[in-house]
Parts: C-alpha cells; structure tokens; sequence
C-alpha cells in the first residue's frame, strides 16, 4: 500500500492497525483506519467468526477460544498475533484490554505502537486513590471520600468500614477501587445495609476486576454527570473538546448522551474545560481521554475520574466538533501534532446518542437474548448509527447486552430530540427484545426535553421500569397483523430463513398490489 | 378464528377474512373491539404489512421467530403466541421461582426447609458480571433448592419451590 498523505511527516508512521476488540468500537475503528488509507486487522474469537467487525476487517486473526480470557483479553495471544501479521500499532477500543497498563506496556516492548496514553498515565488514572491524589495535587476539586483498607481479619476491616462510612456521610457510593461501568459499584443509604452492601461490592469487584479494593464516597444526589473530552499530542498541546452530558443513567450505566450540556453556561464550561486540561496534564496524558466531573446542584463540580481511552459516547462530541477522535488518536500515536489549537475549536449544534440494548425495560431491564430477525435502522439527514450487529446475527449474553448506539445532530437540542424521536420509531428490530421504546419514551418526556437530566432521572421518572403502553386499538390492530401475516406466511419468512429466494411469484405479493 | 397471547398474558381472537385488504374482527379478552375502520393488506415487501386505520395508512413489519409473532408499528413492538387449541395456558406455577434471564447461580440464601418472609433474597444470580437477588414472591416454606453456587441456569429453570399454602 502506497504511504498516505497524512503520514508523510509522522515520526513513527503506522501502516496498518491491530484492532483489539469486537462489536461495533472495532466497526469505527476498521473503518477510521480504511478512510486514513491503513489496514485495520481484526481479532475474533470462535463465537463471532462471520460477526461485523471481521467482515468489515482488511484481514482478521482467529483467536481460538470462545472465553474472554482465551481471546479478547488474552494479551499474550493478541500481540503474538500483531505480530505475526506485521501490524505496526495495536488500538484497544474501550473495555477489554483498554485501561490495563500492563497490556500497553507489553505492547510497546513488543515493538508496536501503543494508540493510547502511557502506562504510567493509565496506571495513575485507573487507581481512583492514586488518581484522586494526583488531582488534589494539581487543584482539580475531588469529591469526599475515602478508601476501605482491609484488615488481617474481619473485625479489622468492618472496623475500617464503619470509620470510613461515618466521616464520609450518607447517602454514599461503595465503588470497586480498579473499575468502572457500574460493576462492583453499591449505594448505600443507611448504615445497617452498610456491610451486606459491601460484601457485595467487594465480591463483584474481584469477579469483574480481579481486585476487590473498594473505595467509598459520599453520593451527591440530583447531581450530574457531565464529562469533558481531551485530545493530547506528545509536542505539548492539550486540548479539550467540550463536555458531553451523561445524566440518564440506570444503575450507573449511561443509556442517553448529549452535547453540549443542556445547562452548562460559558462561564462554567471554560472551567471544567480548563480543569480537564489541568487533569490530563497532572498525567502527561497523551491521546484521546475523558475526565468525568459531577456537577452539584448548586453548580459546584468535582473530578470523578478519568478515563483513559476512547469513550463509548466519543460520537456526540465528533458531531458538534467536526473532529474525528479515532483519527486523531492514529495521528498523535504516529507523533503528529494535533492539526488545531483551542480557538479553532467551536461547538457546532447539539448531538444526542442513545444505547440500544437487548434487554427488556419491563423486567427491571434484564438482558434479552434472541435472533435479530429483522434488523432495519433508520437512516436520513444527521443520523449516524455505530453498530456491531446487523440482520441475522443473535443477542447474546456472553459479551455487553448493547446492541448498537444510534446518534443524532440538528442545529439546535430541540431538533435533535425531534430527530432521535423519529429516528427510533423507525428503528425496526423483531426477534430480540429491546430499549427502543423506553428510549422514545424519555425523548417524550417533559424533563428530558426541558433538560432536567440529573442521574436519578430514571430512578425518579421510572421506578418500576418501563412499560409497553399501547392503546387497546394499537394492541389490536398489531394482533390482527400478526394473524394475517399467519395467514400469508411465505411473506413472513425472515431474511434469515430465506436469504437469497425471490418471492415474486407469490400469488399473494401480485395481488396485493395497489394502484392508485 | 385465531387466538393468540401477548406479553402481558391478555388473550385476543381474532378473524381475518378476505384478502387482498380485509376486514377484521377483534375479541380481547371477552370484550370486542370496534374494527370497523381497520383493515390491513399486504405490503409487496417481506416483512411488511399496510395498516389502514381511519384513513391513514401506516406500514407494520411482523416475523414470526419459534412460534412468537413479533410486530412493530410506529416504535411500538408487540409480541404474541399462537395459541393452540387444547395446549394448557403457558406461564409459571405459582411457588416456583424461576430465573429471569441466563446466567451464574453465585449463592444460595437460604437452606431447604427454611421459612421465609415476603421479598427475602434467597439466591443471588449473575450475569453480564452484574449481581441480581431473587426474591420471595410470597411468604412461605422452601420446600426445593435446584441448584447449587457455580451452576449455570437457562432463562425460566426453576431455581427453587416455595410452598406458600401452609406457611
């Protein structure tokens, strides 16, 4: 493959790029590095050959297995494959291998080129103790709170519990001390369920983590979540990219995103922006990194960490920045500098993205599993989806329950809610139960749409999950469809049962034609 | 004459007669529904139907997956089972608990035998590394534990009986 343009003057040119991870994060990615005219390899464990990210892929490397720690988190087994198939950086996506500094270590000392910040940045982060105190240290405001020391016994540890919980306050946040997403991660409202709470979180911690250091904190209640994107080169220029807000949020996991904030002014924007650049610098930080602050109801704001890799949510920024974040990344990892300084950067309308999960909001948001048999997404003017899945793969449990992300930019917040509205009711997806009518129902409501997104918003707004509420003639009509498609069978056969067979014969079809 | 069986376990009948636009008629749960401005017909694509309802014309998608209908109309799905004549209604025996998705048995709360108060936890269940409590319905007696921690359960095993009778 002939250089690139944009390669020309790289230090550390990449030609091709190891993608380490699966769904639809090595989707963007593969097709980041096919637009910057590089190879994207994929990894696929057995349980995925013929997914989207390998048929997307220039090349693809088997990893045998179907277990995590056999394939997607095997680093050992993942830079034998770099290797083996002359990838000259590895990306890791987010989750998986993302955040472990070990992995990136090992990346650089196989003589690859890591796309993501240092280990020792990663390593400061990615302890929430270390981090917390690496921006004390750089006058970043951290929210109170404090680490659970275990104890050579068990009294010990309860007795260190108790202290803890006591000087932080409650309500307060039991949080596994290497995680994140939700996992290990405990409230607690009341000191009797206290230590119950704990012994879980520590559990759920050592599953999820392999380490079950708990950290606690005090919960800031109707507070936000608003997060603040970084790009940083190795010549010295760190950036911030504006905020993206994160506010609905069910047990911890986000479901809806948006920038710019609905509520931020300029005022408090340029100093989270301004911290977020302190944080990122505290670190050397390199690359592209989210710092993740809560903004309290009376507009005070406190770091809530750092993540140091590509976020899930990064397209809401693309849209009002203009600026391809995977891209960039591939670009400082080859030693570019950043192509633009803060003043270039402007927020251009608004940008909401929504989760697609396979789960049903009627079961307390339980994982759903089953066939995609119809898979249709919406497409139009400022719609993007970012999926792993199309029509005829199946939802499965081994990996995240989210499907896909569908993403919306208008010119205005208003727009873009009447625009991700009408793209989710057009969102087709039969076989496998999902969120979408729960996410149509919070683009409705009155909160959402007068920007009241604190992080209980679907604790307050939806206590007991989310309900199908159609009315007794929209039920009947779609039983009365499902009995005439019973009746008219070979119209029904998914694309699954008949790929490839043409159906223009069907006496049927011919008769139903209309004209007008 | 069909009768089929939403989510919510609500029976509907229905008789679709004609074709290419038919009428239709619609029992729901005993009470009949005004159908008179509906009628459907075939759309030339796969997958596709065209409601015609009060005038306005809307486009259904439907497939059937194992013996489910699954139907989509504007952002709404809606998901119903055929019905056979003489096959008993579906759904769960009551004083069994069942697990409600797939996943890792990780605990079990409480022994055999023990007595057990509304909303106990008695087993905790993983999946996706997320922790969930299964909870006494009702009152009861434990009469049957199913599965031991480390054991894997499909959706809908029944994880253990409570006698809820002679509490």
């Amino acid at each position: 493959m002939a250089e690139p343009e944009w390669m020309k003057s790289a230090p550390t040119p990449i030609s091709s790029v190891l993608v380490a991870n699966r769904g639809e994060i090595a989707c963007r990615i593969i097709r980041a590095c096919q637009e910057m005219g590089i190879e994207g390899i994929a990894i696929q464990s057995n349980s995925d050959i013929g997914s989207l990210h390998s048929e997307m892929a220039d090349r693809v490397v088997n990893l045998p297995g179907t277990s995590l720690a056999d394939t997607y988190l095997n680093s050992d087994a993942i830079i034998e494959a770099a290797k083996t198939c002359g990838a000259d950086a590895i990306h890791p996506g987010y989750g998986f291998l993302s955040e472990r500094a070990d992995f990136a270590k090992s990346v650089t000392s196989a003589g690859l080129i890591w796309i993501g910040p240092s280990p020792d940045a990663i390593n400061s982060m990615g302890d929430k103790v270390t981090a917390r105190r690496r921006m004390e240290d750089a006058s970043v405001p951290v929210i109170p709170g404090r680490e659970i020391l275990v104890g050579d016994n068990e009294n010990n540890t309860i007795d260190s519990l108790v202290d803890a919980a006591t000087s932080v306050g409650y309500p307060l946040l039991l949080k596994a001390s290497a995680g994140g997403g939700g996992k290990g991660m405990r409230v607690v409202r009341e000191p009797k369920r206290l230590q119950q709470e704990f012994t879980a979180a520590q559990r759920e911690a050592e599953t999820a983590f392999g380490d079950g250091t708990v950290y606690i904190e005090r919960l800031l209640e109707n507070s936000r979540h608003i997060e603040v994107q970084i790009l940083a080169d190795n010549h010295g220029n760190t950036l911030h990219l504006f905020e993206r807000e994160c506010s609905i949020q069910r047990r911890h996991q986000k479901v809806v995103e948006e920038a710019p904030s609905p509520i931020l002014d300029s005022k408090t924007r340029e100093a989270m922006g301004a911290a977020a650049v302190s944080a990122a610098q505290a670190v050397s930080y390199s690359g592209a990194g989210t710092v993740e602050f809560l903004l309290s109801s009376d507009g005070s704001f406190y770091f809530l960490e750092m993540n140091t890799r590509l976020q899930v949510e990064h397209p809401v920024t693309e849209c009002i920045s203009g600026i391809d974040l995977v891209e960039q990344q591939i670009r400082v990892a080859a030693g570019l500098p950043l192509p633009f300084n803060q003043t270039d950067l402007s927020i251009r309308g608004h940008a909401i993205e929504v989760r697609i999960y396979a789960e049903d909001p009627s079961l307390g948001f339980l994982p759903a599993t089953g066939p995609l048999a119809v898979f249709r997404p919406p497409e139009g003017p400022g719609v993007r989806l970012d999926t792993g899945v199309r029509q005829g793969d199946e939802a499965r449990i081994d990996f995240d329950p989210m499907l896909a992300k569908l993403i919306v930019h208008g010119s205005s917040r208003d727009q873009a809610i009447r625009r991700m509205e009408r793209a989710l009711q057009s969102f087709v997806i039969l076989g496998a139960t999902t969120n979408v009518g729960f996410l149509i129902d919070i683009m409705r409501h009155e909160s959402f749409i007068a920007g009241e997104t604190t992080t209980n918003f679907i604790d307050i707004h939806y206590p007991d999950g989310w309900n199908t509420e159609n009315s007794n003639s929209t039920a009947a009509v779609l039983a009365a469809s499902a009995e005439f498609m019973g009746l008219h069978r070979n119209h029904a056969k998914s694309s699954m049962e008949d790929s490839g067979r043409t159906t223009s014969n069907d006496p049927f079809l011919l008769l139903s034609r209309r004209f007008p | 004459m069909v009768d089929l069986q939403d989510s919510d376990g609500k029976i509907w009948k229905i008789q679709v007669s004609g074709s290419p636009v038919v009428p239709i008629s619609i029992e729901s749960d005993g009470a009949a529904i005004d159908s008179s401005e509906i009628s459907i017909s075939l759309d030339p694509r796969p997958n596709r139907l065209v409601i015609h309802r009060n005038g306005v014309e809307q486009v259904a998608f439907c497939t059937k997956v194992g013996d489910k209908w699954w139907v989509h109309l504007d952002g709404s799905v809606l998901v119903f089972e055929v019905i056979e004549p003489g096959a008993s209604a579906s759904g769960n025996s009551e004083g069994e608990l069942t697990a409600p998705m797939p996943g890792k048995v990780l605990e079990v709360l409480v022994p055999e035998g023990a007595s057990v108060s509304e909303g106990q936890p008695l087993m905790v269940l993983e999946a996706m590394k997320m922790e969930h409590r299964i909870l006494a319905d009702l009152p009861g007696i434990v009469t049957a534990i199913h599965y031991a921690p480390g054991d894997q359960v499909d959706a809908g095993a029944v994880l253990l009986d409570l006698d809820t009778e002679n509490e």
